[in-house]
């Protein structure tokens, strides 16, 4: 009997691996620079971290002709990360891709085992678990002004809306998460101060959910805020965020005059609803894409700038809003322009700190 | 606490209903005899299967794709429970790995094919089913704003099943067929019954609702396909047990779920709760559960011979 139940068991697992192993990239002639990626907690198409990396690589793909690959780690702990790189090394992938924070401590092992290898991890710079960071001459390290981006949406968002209540859903309290939400109050205070609107934002309607893939939480948690009277909750959430953002469609279909804020990525089109209409207001972004198209390019000009830290920004037009936003008035995008260069001259100067912000 | 008792318990529901008819699922296959572990991956399944055809059909028929997709569900989880039938039933296999088996092989399947099919690994849908207040009784005071404002139409269809199921299983011959069975298979077969059909029947009824279940998670709350029910099959599963395998006793188990559930995940906007540490409050329900079965395993009403593959020859 026993036999039988092994054999169940191993052919199972054979045809796990068999169709998880189809999903990665295709395999093309040698001689070609081969770029790789590692993905974070959640897929390929995550619509926000993953997704944003992996578009970059693509555009690379497509416009440098390297060949490209990513592997998905099966957990999110420093070895499964590991042995990822590892397997991208050992097939001869001398250029790789982590995003996120978590790769911090994978990543300072990685880049004294491959000298050789270059690696970019971004949110986040490698340390031995000690937060003493060092980036090792292979090694880039990527931020993101977070703040300034949620700053500009902020502004967006108390521009539109004129009067009335926001929200934030945070994911797991995070630097990067924490950071979004404090430039998005700093931004709803600036334009309330200079601007002359009424857009205020509740300490109990600040909340960090504490994962980024509880999409029912999310819905939960913004069918709440919205009975409470909030007319547009910021969600920088993940798949939490899914959750608030198919509340909002609910609600909205129903002619409830709610409004979703986006992150990471322009998520304008997850929130339409009927053809043409929206629930997602703007978006605070990040131009991760750009970043990891860019660090391939310059490893490709041999301009790889290995061993330093970079912040990507406002003044480097790293974050933004999205270019089109068509449930933003005009009006209200010239204004946030504006505001994007008194950032960029330094005239505004967003904290990345928390302050006397709530949370 | 009244005012916030009423607030939540729409959203209590809402969250229940998928856990009830899963957990009402596994009722129908447990009490023919048939472990169904597999409930997480069948109801994986029936949430992909309706975000697929929804999505490829809402333009076309905006608003009777919904119902379509929740059908295709229901007939995508049978089907998909077939293999665990043929396995447990017609193999003699271990009913415990046939449904691992079911849930890995479902996790891997959905995910890839939602990739060859869409390019992506998630499947999202525009719009899910409207919430709304059935008439004149919401507004009944109290009760009319518990139960009858912003409610979906899968819940009302899914209490019509869960009501239909208790005649079924209590008061039609079919369902004391289908109890004898679980308790007693071999004297069930003496008295002339195909234990195998029945079973089989059984089976295949616990993946359609499990897939129904699946797809009123994607019409309701989560509006996509990820790859993932969130564990909520095993919950359905334990729901199952703690309401003692009897069609009221699970609506109790899985609304005390949902409610529980729907309280840890507010409890952070709700100034209320939001003092409790959102550990104890996510914790609860499972350590409830745990003492609750620690004093009930005596009197366990669990069908007899549930997990035993049907042997004719055996006495």
């Amino acid at each position: 009997m026993n036999k039988k139940y092994l054999a169940v068991i191993l052919v199972v697992f054979l045809l796990t691996s068999v169709i998880a192993g189809c999903g990665g990239g295709k395999a093309e002639p040698a001689e070609k620079v081969k770029v790789g990626m590692v993905t974070d907690a959640g897929t390929i198409d995550d619509k926000s971290f993953n997704q944003g990396t992996w578009e970059g690589v693509l555009k690379a793909e497509a416009d440098l002709g390297v060949e490209v690959r990513y592997l998905k780690p099966v957990g999110t702990t420093e070895a499964d990360y590991i042995r990822e790189i590892t397997n991208l090394v050992d097939a001869g992938f001398k250029f790789i891709v982590c995003p996120g924070y978590k790769f911090e401590t994978a990543i300072f092992e990685a880049q004294t085992r491959y000298p050789d290898v270059k690696f970019v991890l971004i949110d986040g710079s490698p340390h031995a678990g000690d937060y003493n960071n060092v980036v090792g001459e292979n090694t880039v390290a990527v931020f993101f002004a977070e703040h300034e981006s949620g700053f500009l949406a902020g502004v967006a968002t108390a521009l539109q809306l004129k009067e009335g209540e926001t929200g934030f859903v945070g994911g797991m309290e995070i630097p990067a998460v924490q950071k979004f939400n404090w430039g998005f109050q700093q931004g709803l205070a600036y334009a309330n101060e200079n601007h002359g609107t009424n857009v205020t934002i509740n300490a109990e309607n600040v909340i960090y959910q504490g994962s980024f893939d509880n999409v029912a939480a999310g819905q939960q948690l913004a069918a709440q805020m919205y009975d409470k009277g909030v007319d547009a909750i910021f969600a920088a959430a993940g798949g939490v965020g899914v959750g608030v953002i198919n509340e909002a469609k609910a609600r909205a279909n129903t002619g409830e005059n709610v409004w979703v804020v986006g992150v990471d990525v322009d998520q304008y089109p997850e929130g339409v609803y009927v053809e043409g209409k929206s629930a997602v207001l703007t978006s605070a972004m990040k131009y991760i894409d750009v970043v990891s198209y860019d660090m391939v390019a310059a490893y490709l000009d041999e301009t790889f700038p290995g061993g330093e830290t970079l912040t990507f920004n406002v003044a480097n037009d790293g974050v933004g809003i999205p270019k089109d936003n068509p449930n933003l008035d005009d009006e209200v995008e010239a204004e946030v322009a504006k505001v994007y260069d008194l950032i960029k001259d330094g005239t505004i100067v967003v904290a990345d700190t928390q302050g006397d912000l709530i949370k | 606490m009244l005012d916030l008792i009423i607030q939540i318990f729409p959203y209590a529901i809402a969250f229940t209903i998928p856990l009830l008819i899963t957990s009402l699922g596994g009722l129908y296959s447990e009490r023919s005899g048939v472990v169904n572990i597999g409930l997480e991956g069948l109801m994986l399944v029936g949430l992909f299967t309706a975000a697929l055809v929804i999505n490829k059909l809402e333009i076309i028929y905006p608003g009777k794709a919904i119902w379509i997709g929740l059908l295709a569900a229901m007939v995508a989880g049978a089907l998909f429970a077939l293999l665990h039938a043929f396995a447990c039933i017609t193999l003699n296999a271990n009913q415990i790995i046939s449904g691992i088996a079911i849930n890995m092989t479902a996790t891997a399947l959905t995910v890839y094919l939602a990739r060859g099919i869409t390019g992506s690994g998630n499947i999202q849908i525009m719009l899910g089913l409207p919430r709304k207040n059935v008439p004149f009784l919401s507004e009944i005071p109290i009760i009319g704003k518990m139960f009858f404002t912003g409610t979906y139409a899968t819940t009302w269809v899914v209490l019509l099943i869960l009501l239909l199921s208790w005649f079924l299983l209590y008061k039609m011959v079919f369902g004391l067929r289908l109890r004898a069975c679980g308790e007693h298979p071999h004297a069930a077969d003496a008295a002339g019954i195909n234990v195998y059909l029945v079973r089989y029947i059984a089976v295949m009824i616990s993946g359609a609702c499990a897939g129904l279940g699946g797809g009123i998670i994607l019409v309701t709350y989560s509006g996509e396909f990820n790859g993932s029910v969130a564990g909520l099959g095993f919950l359905a599963l334990a729901a199952l047990i703690f309401g003692q395998w009897k069609p009221l006793g699970i609506l109790a188990a899985t609304f005390f779920f949902g409610f529980a559930s729907t309280i840890a995940n507010v409890s952070q906007v709700i100034p209320a709760l939001s003092s409790i540490p959102g550990i104890l409050l996510k914790t609860f329900p499972y350590i409830f559960t745990l003492i609750a079965l620690v004093f009930s395993a005596k009197s366990s009403q669990a069908p007899k011979a549930a997990g035993e593959p049907y042997d004719k020859g055996k006495r």
